[in-house]
């Protein structure tokens, strides 16, 4: 890589209030956050620090904030749920916590399904596409199964092959493994740095010290805030 | 463009469809609730229909075309449809194809030794063909016989059991007038339903004579009553109203007279029909209501069971419209699958038992469409709410943060 990367995300001065049980909660007071391309970024932070609420914004599920977002330098104006779902869909991927795979389908559908709601490409293309990147986790022998006959660790796995397949701008990790035991977890997280060595930008989430090592950059979250001194 | 949007479509059918499955007992049984809905609605239009076919046949029997036209009451009435009238009819209106004028009295005569009072009609030979008189035996009198004012008789059929125990009578006489009057056939009604309406001068014990015969026989001087068969159903207003106004012509003002035809029952029949239809298809409509309700019932706990799936798949990128699709489609099929049931059903026995019954009974094509559309317009309408509240749904939550 020559020259300095394009920022993917700028937020600045973002604020997220919202009322739980009559009670007004600043969930976030306030983040001024950059993060370039090819980075890998940790965000830590305790449970109620706003860690996830600051996810959420960043990956377009949480459009109720106050403040400036620039996604891939240009603002994200239109927050109408409809575009927001296009953005998530052409250039977010997602991995969860709990994998969040549909029970229903199988480990090909669900990688598929990026692809398929996007709609440039046929079925077929969509599932070849999926195909191709359960190969790269090393889950060709596992298409057809369900969820459930999976491992845990098979199962987030399947689940970034679902997060890649739309070879999206950004790869959002929320407690990736956290869910996982610390053998899986490192597989996993081994997974990722593969990704960030292949120029992918990735933001993880996580409460876990050791797991935010392995990230390039560490950014800590606490009471709706970046704290400072250590971004 | 129209491609993209059909593999989209055709992507949220397969959705819906895998959902429906994959919940196949509570899927069937919100389709049986559809079903019964449709298949009432398309019963009792089948019953409303075949109970309109079965009175508008009894009408017709009669004779749609028919006009009669009578005066009002002897002896009160100055002055009753005259022998003169009866070509002037002929003459003056258009559209008539066949005319039958009756003369009427009574006899009292012995039967197996009691002494029964027989009706006399001197009618035309036409009178056979107007009335749809079916000749049981022997014949009808001839136009000859009329004319020449020959002394022969037709008797009814009930006339022929009480005298001869029997619709096929030997040759024998019957004394009328004081005279005998040979037995040259035997008659019935080609409807029983003339006397189901009450309009036939020819039920019960009853002997036709041939109107000359009568009218040379008796001092009668009017005509009791004048049957006019107009060439088509259409023909019928104008050749009431021609004979009106013959009749109003040829008579004094006050003198009153009826001229009527089946029509007016006909109308009647059909209105009162379409309105019992209609209040039977409203009812059971209601049933289709609840059918619906039933949908949305589901609708509504799938939606809520499915909180996680449709967080997922909103994450992912399918847009509102995306999810909202689906479930509008989960249910359409739903109601569409129970529409088709509903159908076959409310059809299906219909023709199953005039089939075994050997009757026709018949399946209104509209109620089948109205039934089929309406099922289906039921179920977008009541998937829309659920659908709706599943497309709106907080992602965030929806994944299970909250």
């Amino acid at each position: 890589m020559t020259g300095a990367p394009e920022p993917v995300i700028e937020l600045s001065a973002i604020r997220k209030t919202y009322t739980k049980d009559a009670a007004i909660v600043h969930a976030l007071r306030g983040i001024d956050l950059t993060i370039k391309a090819g980075e890998f970024t940790a965000i830590m932070g305790r449970s109620g620090s706003g860690k996830s609420t600051l996810l959420h914004i960043i990956g377009l599920l949480d459009a109720e904030y106050q403040g400036s977002y620039r996604f891939n330098g240009t603002p994200v104006e239109d927050r109408s749920p409809d575009a927001l779902a296009q953005r998530r869909n052409r250039d977010i991927g997602f991995v969860f916590q709990s994998f969040h795979l549909l029970p229903q389908l199988t480990i090909l559908e669900n990688a598929a399904l990026p692809a398929l709601y996007a709609g440039d490409r046929s079925a077929d293309e969509c599932r070849e596409v999926a195909r191709e990147r359960l190969r790269e986790m090393g889950l060709l022998a596992r298409l057809d199964h369900k969820p459930m006959e999976l491992s845990n660790g098979q199962r987030q796995r399947a689940a970034i092959a679902r997060a890649l397949v739309n070879a999206p701008r950004l790869l959002l990790a929320d407690e990736p493994t956290g869910a996982l035991d610390s053998k899986t977890a490192d597989e996993i997280l081994e997974i990722m740095l593969e990704l960030h060595r292949g120029g992918a930008t990735l933001i993880m989430v996580t409460h876990d010290r050791e797991v935010a090592e392995v990230a390039e950059r560490t950014i800590h979250i606490l009471d709706g805030q970046t704290s400072n001194g250590m971004v | 463009m129209a491609r993209r949007a059909t593999a989209w479509f055709r992507l949220l059918l397969r959705f819906a469809v895998d959902a429906i499955v994959a919940q196949r007992g509570r899927s069937l049984l919100t389709i049986l609730g559809m079903a019964i809905g449709t298949a009432s609605v398309v019963g009792v239009v089948s019953i409303g229909l075949l109970g309109r076919e079965y009175v508008v046949g009894l009408i017709e029997g009669v004779g749609s075309n028919l006009v009669f036209a009578y005066g009002t009451g002897r002896g009160v009435n100055p002055e009753e449809i005259d022998f003169d009238d009866v070509p002037a009819f002929v003459a003056a209106v258009p559209g008539i194809q066949a005319i039958a004028p009756v003369l009427r009295t009574s006899e009292l005569v012995p039967i197996k030794g009691e002494t029964q009072q027989v009706a006399i009609l001197g009618v035309t030979p036409a009178y056979e063909q107007v009335r749809n008189m079916v000749v049981e035996s022997g014949r009808f009198f001839s136009e000859r016989e009329d004319a020449q004012g020959a002394k022969v008789c037709v008797l009814s059929e009930d006339l022929a059991i009480e005298l001869f125990g029997s619709t096929y009578p030997p040759d024998a006489s019957l004394r009328l007038f004081g005279l005998r009057f040979r037995i040259v056939g035997v008659f019935r009604e080609g409807v029983e339903s003339a006397a189901a309406v009450q309009k036939s001068e020819a039920a019960g014990l009853a002997a036709l004579i041939p109107f000359a015969t009568f009218r040379n026989l008796s001092d009668l001087r009017y005509v009791d009553v004048v049957y006019i068969q107009s060439a088509t159903p259409q023909a019928v207003p104008g050749v009431v109203r021609g004979v009106t106004d013959i009749i109003t012509a040829r008579h004094r003002e006050i003198s009153n007279f009826k001229i009527e035809s089946l029509d007016q029952y006909l109308v009647l029949a059909q209105r009162v029909s379409r309105a019992v239809t209609l209040g039977l298809i409203a009812i059971s409509a209601v049933s289709l209501l609840v059918g619906g309700i039933g949908i949305m019932n589901i609708m509504l706990v799938t939606v809520t069971e499915r909180t996680s799936d449709i967080g997922i798949r909103l994450a992912l990128g399918a847009g509102q419209r995306a999810i909202m699709v689906q479930f509008l489609l989960e249910a359409a099929i739903l109601s569409l699958v129970g529409g088709v049931l509903g159908v076959i059903l409310g059809a299906g026995v219909p023709f199953y038992v005039g089939w075994l019954y050997g009757v026709a009974v018949p399946v209104s094509g509209l109620s089948v469409t109205v039934a089929f559309t309406v099922s289906v317009a039921v179920g977008l309408f009541f998937g829309f709410y659920p659908a709706r509240k599943a497309a709106s749904m907080n992602i965030v939550d929806a994944l299970g943060y909250a």
